[in-house]
């Protein structure tokens, strides 16, 4: 009976129902079967009003909205260009860099692609990089952005983890720097890459004017990370408060300083973020109900208890994990892969001695390399649609990408401190 | 009949919207006031409460307003593979059902703002909490009623 409902409510999302309806009536059929009423599932929705965390989500989303409608892709381009552009492969490393931050503003890779790679992928090409190399590029590297501060993934991943008690607690700052060496390595693999496979490209000079005109432009842009990084790490502000600190300084910079954004475009503006918002926050509250249910029925316990009985040894458990998640990166986008994932995978993986921190890096890291796994990970389609190239090209893009990625988030796997190195300090 | 219905849902269109922008622009005010009465030490007690709530209201009623942009996250999968038989009748199913889910959550909800109802539980401030959510079943139906229409309309792509 149970076997059936699951392979019932796996086929209704595959024929493209809402998420956030799947994981809804997977609630509701689980507290059915266990007998308790199912008012309790609008209570663990209504939860969604009890998590001052989640208030940061609306504020950074429509941040990040406010900015890609304004030119703040171009002044980000330039000002990478200018700072990075005569290092060898300067450009590219110019590129990782702007969609990285790009991501970490907009909560989504795919905005990046469109809004960077869209800027990007010409500059490349006409500066000698293959078309492949470019292809391949401008699709992959937004996602190290999933990473970084304020990044809306690794928001989601507290809250849940939040509602699930562990015995091992940490904050949504820990977090952030949980993936900051990461990010970096992955940074630097990338880069190592790119010098290595685009030998003979020539260097751009460096132009101490160019870096003038750049900061001048992006004068208003560059507090930015300090408002946010200092909000967060100032210890004096909760995450909703830097966040709010965040959308009002952004809102006040686009609408009034730079004016790009008129008043009269606010409300769509708006609008758009608030209906992503929705969509997101209430796949995170039918998963509350979910988590409620899994709770209720100790599914992660028995879960462990069949998976421990077959592996035993943590890194192979890690292995698996790896792998599952890729290939779920590769079906669901990151928000809902986490909201429905975590419940059932954070409790066993802390069974097995990691540390939630360090799970929630090789989590999000995970899914957003899935983004762009052949055949069907989202970010190809979006990249071949932009581009106009057909997807299978794509494959062979980011195959490259995608190897480097991986063998770095078998580093971070392999080796907790990279992700758990402060708690130590 | 039917051009009673485009203007209801040109009316509810546009209710949604106004909405939306109403709730993220008390959000963002209420937040920022907040941090800034902070440091004068003033702070409303209610400032907070009605933030997280407006986040509940902002999640449900985008869910809603999210229908019609055809914005609810979901695996396209079968888009990509199959032909426009199998696509629209994927589309029917999936829209129909999620009709059914929402109603039936709408209508338990229903026993949430009940008891709040009776238990005069406060929701923000000295405001009663069952007020605040009626947004939950009343979005929920709405949900049903937007999703059994599109289930008539084209697939989205």
């Amino acid at each position: 009976m149970t076997w059936l409902a699951i392979a019932l409510l796996l086929a209704l999302a595959l024929i493209g129902m809402p998420l956030f309806a799947v994981v809804l009536a997977g609630a509701m059929l689980g507290f059915i079967a266990s007998g308790v009423d199912l008012s309790v599932v609008a209570l663990e929705v209504y939860r969604i009003a009890d998590t001052p965390l989640l208030v940061s989500l609306p504020l950074f989303t429509f941040a990040g909205y406010l900015m890609t409608e304004s030119n703040s892709a171009q002044r980000l381009m330039a000002l990478t260009q200018a700072l990075f552009g005569w290092m060898p492969a300067g450009l590219a490393i110019v590129g990782f860099v702007a969609c990285a931050v790009f991501t970490a503003l907009t909560g989504a890779s795919g905005v990046t692609i469109v809004a960077i790679g869209a800027l990007l992928f010409p500059m490349l090409l006409k500066a000698g990089y293959s078309e492949r190399f470019s292809l391949g590029m401008v699709t992959t590297s937004g996602s190290l952005g999933v990473l970084i501060v304020p990044s809306v993934p690794l928001i989601l991943y507290g809250v849940i983890a939040q509602q699930i008690d562990v015995g091992v607690s940490f904050t949504i700052p820990q977090l952030f720097l949980a993936g900051m060496i990461p990010v970096m390595l992955m940074l630097l693999a990338l880069a190592a890459y790119t010098i290595w496979s685009q030998r003979g490209i020539e260097r751009s000079p460096f132009s101490i004017r160019a870096v003038k005109t750049a900061l001048w432009d992006a004068r208003f842009e560059i507090p930015l990370p300090f408002v946010i990084l200092g909000a967060i790490y100032s210890g004096y502000f909760a995450i909703s408060e830097a966040a709010a600190i965040t959308a009002m300084y952004v809102l006040i910079v686009e609408v009034f300083l730079y004016r790009e954004v008129t008043l009269r475009q606010l409300p769509s503006v708006i609008r758009e973020s608030m209906v992503m918002v929705g969509s997101i926050i209430l796949i995170l509250g039918a998963a509350l109900a979910l988590t409620g249910y899994f709770v209720d029925a100790q599914i992660p316990q028995q879960l462990f208890e069949f998976i421990h009985e077959r592996v035993s040894n943590p890194i192979v458990f890690l292995i698996l994990l790896n792998l599952l998640l890729l290939v779920l990166g590769a079906f669901l986008d990151v928000f809902s892969a986490t909201v429905i994932m975590v419940p059932l995978i954070l409790p066993i993986a802390v069974q097995y001695g990691i540390h939630p921190l360090h799970l929630g890096v090789i989590f999000i890291a995970n899914l957003q390399i899935g983004y762009f796994t052949p055949p069907i990970g989202m970010n190809l389609f979006i990249a071949s649609y932009r581009f106009e190239r057909p997807v299978l090209d794509l494959y062979r893009a980011c195959f490259p990408f995608m190897v480097v990625l991986i063998l770095v988030l078998l580093l971070v796997t392999y080796v907790p401190s990279f992700s758990l190195w402060f708690l130590n300090l | 009949m039917s051009q009673l219905l485009d203007r209801l849902a040109v009316i509810l269109r546009w209710a949604g919207n106004f909405l939306l922008v109403a709730l993220f622009l008390t959000m963002l005010l209420v937040a920022a006031m907040q941090v800034i009465a902070r440091e004068f030490g003033l702070g409303f007690y209610w400032g907070d409460d009605l933030v997280r709530m407006a986040v509940l209201w902002v999640t449900m009623v985008g869910a809603v307003v999210a229908i019609g942009d055809s914005k609810h996250i979901r695996i396209d999968l079968i888009d990509r593979l199959f032909s426009n038989t199998v696509r629209r009748l994927a589309w029917v199913i999936s829209c129909l059902t999620t009709a059914v889910i929402c109603a039936v959550f709408g209508y338990f909800s229903l026993d949430m703002v009940g008891w709040d109802y009776v238990d005069g539980t406060p929701g923000v401030g000295q405001a009663p909490a069952w007020i605040f959510e009626t947004v939950i079943p009343g979005s929920a139906f709405l949900m049903t009623l937007r999703f059994t229409l599109q289930a008539f309309t084209k697939p989205a792509t």
